[in-house]
């Protein structure tokens, strides 16, 4: 799906001349309250887990809602990295810890921000809520459905708040399709979307760890390799379909109004065979009801198409690309996606460690490259992803205070994770199964 | 006190404390609202903790330069706090009617330095104001209010000072009022 500049100006242009009329989403709380405020101040946050994306997120944080009171993270090197977003943000320095148990029971904190890797993610937000603590938890939900459920069952017995890290969920032009595309049924029937996210690049990270002697099998990893590339490996890490799919899939269930029925899939280790377990090109298939169908697709080995969904109607197609781009195709007068771009997106290839910054946002390594692929760097970040990320943060934070409600929540969320789990599991035995 | 003047007839007097409670309201909810911040809506949307810096800077008028050196001075969270009590405290006197002179002379005293630190001297369509001012504004038509709310000690009508006062006749004339 690349398409010529006149044909991306046409798309857009279609796009928002659907939405007019449309009347502006107050989800975000703008709306002026008609009952008299709410006492408090920032919600008083801690850290928990500040890697690539922790600290992206640390970046992307409006201190106006949130106070950071603590970091924690098994690395001190990322600790260190983390304190430097916050002496960007002209925040005070937060205290540091390695122990997420000894900094609850320290820190006067209200709610805690977690990215650690995947598999740790019940666990440590489960805790979290039974020691008294609102929890945003970086995407996916968890690494297996019981774990999920587990984190669903402590949110209602503590009654904190959880919210899970789809950003698109609160990103304005994901709203704006909804409202004014999806819900006003511009694309008439829809009864496939793409869901494409290709780069060219190796996901395998390098790094030094902090010391010559530092240890963190006490954590589970074997060997600093292993913390550092846990996504390579299936004990930590449910692979490209948890970490790119699962954002897709949950929008299609945003879209659809439901969730699919079926998956199946195909996949390997096809172009780095260097250890990793898990699979580097992925393809699959969700059935949802309606005889609705979503292909997904995630290669290392080609970024021309870079990442997108397209919802492809009886009377138009609507095509969200890199989380910062909208347009709206009209059948029979919208532009036919065939043309080849040659140049304009040479950008490198498209990783961070939320695995989905703009290959235009990213470093200038070659298309074509098999190195290592940037970390993020975090830290006043101003696109429509960093503001979708600012606005989930700030959300939680409302959530909170006031009880407002959250854009995707855990019931939500769990659909998504549910049938990212169960098409991993298809792509490995290489079965239809039922999700 | 005369005992053949006239008193307030009681549509007067009604009219009077109605005007008072309405006064103390507007002062105390503006109070207690800067007091309670910072805070939130309903809907989600923070309200951060209340500073008049950014009123004190947009001052014009005679006084325009103390107020814009008050908006940079090191005391301003004091002020701050200090004249959100103090609006609290106005209102509610009012709100009550205890010490109402008092409250009458320091609600006097608020709306007085309100209307010299914006004096409406061009006549024109502010954004954010409803309407266009020239010389007269809501801060100067309230003082007027509660001027004339001084001149008819409106504590003798109803209000906790009654019962500071005790049970003397309480009801004020005109003359007494005036």
């Amino acid at each position: 799906m690349n398409l010529t500049p006149e044909q991306e100006t046409l798309g857009r242009r279609n796009f928002l001349k659907a939405l007019a009329g449309v009347p502006a989403v107050a989800a975000l709380g703008v709306a002026a309250a008609t009952r008299g405020p709410l006492r408090g101040g920032r919600v008083k946050v801690a850290w928990l887990g500040v890697g690539g994306q922790g600290r992206a997120l640390l970046g992307r944080m409006d201190p106006a809602f949130v106070d950071v009171r603590a970091l924690c993270d098994i690395n001190p090197t990322s600790l260190a990295r983390a304190d430097e977003v916050l002496a960007k943000l002209n925040q005070p320095p937060a205290r540091h810890y390695a122990d997420w148990k000894d900094m609850l029971a320290k820190e006067d904190i209200e709610g805690v921000v977690m990215a650690p890797p995947l598999w740790m993610h019940a666990d440590l937000a489960v805790g979290c809520m039974e020691a008294g603590k609102h929890v945003l938890c970086e995407k996916m939900m968890a690494w297996d459905v019981p774990s999920c459920e587990r984190m669903i069952a402590a949110a209602k017995k503590t009654g904190k708040v959880l919210e899970i890290g789809y950003q698109r969920n609160y990103n304005p032009i994901y709203q704006a399709a909804y409202e004014g595309i999806i819900k006003a049924g511009e694309l008439g029937e829809v009864y496939h979307a793409r869901m494409v996210w290709h780069r060219n690049g190796n996901w395998r990270r390098t790094g030094e760890p902090p010391s010559k002697d530092y240890d963190p099998s006490p954590w589970g990893y074997p060997d600093f390799e292993h913390l550092l590339n846990w996504r390579l490996y299936w004990r930590y890490s449910k692979g490209l379909l948890a970490e790119l799919a699962s954002h897709q899939i949950n929008v299609a269930n945003w879209f659809f109004g439901a969730t699919p029925e079926y998956v199946q899939g195909t996949g390997g280790v096809y172009r780095f065979k260097d250890g990793r377990e898990v699979q580097d090109h992925v393809y699959t298939t969700f059935e949802y009801p309606g005889g609705r169908t979503v292909t997904f697709s995630a290669i290392e080995s080609n970024a021309f198409e870079n990442y997108y969904e397209m919802y492809m109607g009886t009377k138009g197609t609507l095509v969200l690309r890199a989380e910062t781009d909208a347009m709206l195709f009209p059948e029979g007068a919208g532009a036919r996606a065939t043309t080849v771009e040659v140049a304009g997106h040479a950008g490198g290839p498209a990783l961070d460690a939320s695995e989905s910054k703009p290959a235009s946002q990213t470093s200038t390594a070659p298309a074509a490259s098999a190195a290592p692929l940037p970390a993020p760097g975090g830290g006043g970040e101003t696109s429509e992803r960093g503001q979708a990320s600012r606005n989930e943060i700030s959300r939680w934070a409302a959530a909170i205070r006031t009880g407002a409600p959250l854009l995707c929540g855990p019931e939500r969320a769990i659909h998504s994770a549910r049938a990212c789990i169960v098409a991993s599991e298809a792509l490995q035995k290489n079965q239809r199964l039922k999700v | 006190m005369k005992d053949n003047e006239p008193a307030l007839s009681s549509f007067q007097q009604v009219s009077l404390v109605v005007l008072r409670t309405l006064i103390g309201w507007h002062f105390a909810y503006e109070g207690f609202f800067k007091l309670w911040r910072p805070a939130w809506t309903r809907e989600g949307a923070l309200l951060g903790a209340w500073s008049s810096a950014g009123y004190l800077r947009a001052a014009n008028g005679p006084f325009a330069d103390v107020f814009h050196r008050l908006a940079g001075s090191s005391w301003l969270p004091a002020l701050d706090h200090g004249v959100s009590i103090a609006l609290l405290v106005v209102g509610l006197s009012l709100l009550l009617g205890l010490f109402t002179q008092a409250g009458c002379v320091g609600a006097l005293a608020l709306l007085s330095m309100f209307y010299m630190s914006q004096v409406p001297t061009h006549g024109l369509h502010e954004t954010g104001n409803e309407g266009a001012y020239l010389f007269v504004n809501k801060n100067l038509v309230e003082a007027a209010a509660v001027v004339t709310l001084l001149a008819f000690r409106t504590g003798r009508i109803a209000g906790l000072d009654l019962l500071r006062r005790g049970p003397r006749d309480q009801r004020p004339r005109v003359e007494e009022a005036a």
